[in-house]
């Protein structure tokens, strides 16, 4: 079984991504699917509903080494990296039912299992776990979603020369995608295509971009 | 009356909040204001997209683990039941109500479960506080300020950051109402009050002890010890 052949790539992320349209293609033949839409919220449905051990594997292949790295690089050794690995992807398996795709990406929902995880680890060993836990702190999403009108409000703002040197100062992923959109005047869709990124994290980083600004603006103006 | 959430964390507060770094306490009082703000709620959906983003965008290790071992530890988990829907969500001990100088307050989602933990209510004037379990360096506690009551005038050594829960309270620089969190530096020396006719509750965390500034006050030792 050729399982983990797709995360066995060491070079930088090819600057196109690769549409791969068919779950069910063999993951070693195919380069890096991160930017793929859709397709790790298939795969959480299909556990979900029928215990389709196929589509774990596709979701464990691409996200157990990435989880791994990322547990590496917060706990500083691979022991714990691999705890949380294991207990993060065991909920994945465990728990695909309470995944909802109307409330965000796959991606955003492993993120904050790992997150919790984590968090939970660390507290125990403090043997502070029923102190305060992750379940406290993180409530499963389930607040009403917002409207998102002020991102309109805003719109007009942004052509003014007075946020233009905060523009400068966003994070390089939030800066690229308000460029697009409000320089290059990019739908959102187009923004999505061309990056290669879900359209609700394009959404999100303007939001993000936007509060961000106006925290400028407000510091500046005080 | 309803009066909307007014003074938000930072972005940055929440970033740290959303990747899981922030202490437990201070993340506590982050949890709480977004059970009261449907904008911070928002920036939380966005960040975590963002941080999701980045975790599917990563690159794995150039020391990855042999295949083997991964096999191993994905077979081991596709080996355990998965859990019937409705069992999914762990039943908790969960306190909705709490009751303080004759009132009774609503608790936020955040604090149901912590709240049942909380120590004996210690009641001076009309000031009433609660420690809620915490480690050093912070402090978390409920406070309770009766209607028409000062906190005593204070200043602390470290951060004090308080969230209001119910009612309303004032301070040198502002008004504030439920979901309203206020950061104050040790460089502030403030004193709230509750001048309305409703009594006030609040989550409150603090990161080293109070030094009170104002007359007899500042002698009372114990007064320290019961803020902290």
């Amino acid at each position: 079984m050729d399982l983990m052949m797709t995360t066995r790539h060491h070079g930088p992320e090819p600057s196109t991504p690769a549409m791969v349209t068919d779950r069910t293609l063999n993951l070693a033949t195919t380069e890096p699917v991160s930017r793929d839409l859709g397709q790790w919220e298939q795969a959480l449905a299909l556990v979900a509903l029928s215990r389709d051990k196929q589509a774990y594997q596709e979701l464990f292949g691409y996200f157990a080494p990435r989880l791994r790295a990322f547990g590496i690089k917060m706990f500083g050794n691979e022991q714990q990296a691999l705890e949380m690995v294991q207990d993060t992807l065991l909920n994945v398996w465990q728990k695909a039912a309470l995944f909802d795709p109307t409330r965000g990406c796959a991606s955003t929902w492993i993120f904050t299992i790992a997150r919790n995880v984590r968090f939970d680890m660390l507290r125990k060993k403090q043997s502070r776990k029923d102190d305060i836990s992750a379940d406290d702190l993180w409530a499963d999403g389930d607040y009403p979603e917002a409207e998102d009108h002020q991102t309109q409000k805003w719109e007009l703002w942004l052509i003014t020369e007075k946020l233009a040197p905060h523009f400068a100062a966003l994070p390089p992923a939030q800066r690229t995608v308000m460029e697009k959109v409000y320089l290059e005047e990019m739908s959102h869709q187009e923004v999505s295509d061309l990056l290669g990124i879900p359209l609700g994290t394009v959404k999100s980083r303007i939001r993000l971009a936007l509060d961000r600004l106006r925290e400028a603006l407000d510091d500046s103006e005080r | 009356m309803t009066q909307s959430v007014n003074h938000h964390p930072s972005i940055s507060l929440l970033e740290l909040y959303c990747d899981g770094s922030l202490n437990a306490e201070v993340a506590l009082l982050v949890a709480t204001h977004l059970d009261y703000c449907p904008h911070c709620q928002q920036l939380r959906h966005d960040i975590e997209t963002d941080l999701g983003a980045q975790l599917a965008a990563s690159t794995p290790a150039s020391q990855d683990l042999h295949n083997a071992d991964w096999l191993e530890m994905m077979n081991s988990i596709v080996a355990t039941p998965q859990l019937p829907f409705t069992a999914v969500a762990p039943a908790q001990s969960v306190e909705q109500l709490i009751n303080i100088g004759g009132y009774q307050f609503e608790l936020p989602r955040s604090l149901r479960r912590v709240a049942s933990k909380r120590s004996k209510w210690l009641s001076m004037g009309g000031i009433a506080t609660a420690r809620l379990p915490s480690g050093e360096p912070h402090h978390a506690s409920l406070l309770f300020i009766d209607k028409h009551t000062d906190v005593p005038l204070h200043t602390h050594q470290g951060l004090e950051m308080t969230l209001v829960l119910a009612g309303e309270m004032v301070d040198e620089n502002g008004h504030y109402v439920p979901g309203d969190l206020i950061i104050n530096s040790p460089d502030d020396t403030h004193k709230p009050r509750n001048i309305s006719d409703e009594p006030c509750l609040c989550l409150s965390v603090l990161s080293a002890p109070l030094q009170f500034k104002e007359g007899l006050t500042r002698w009372l030792n114990p007064l320290q010890r019961f803020f902290y």
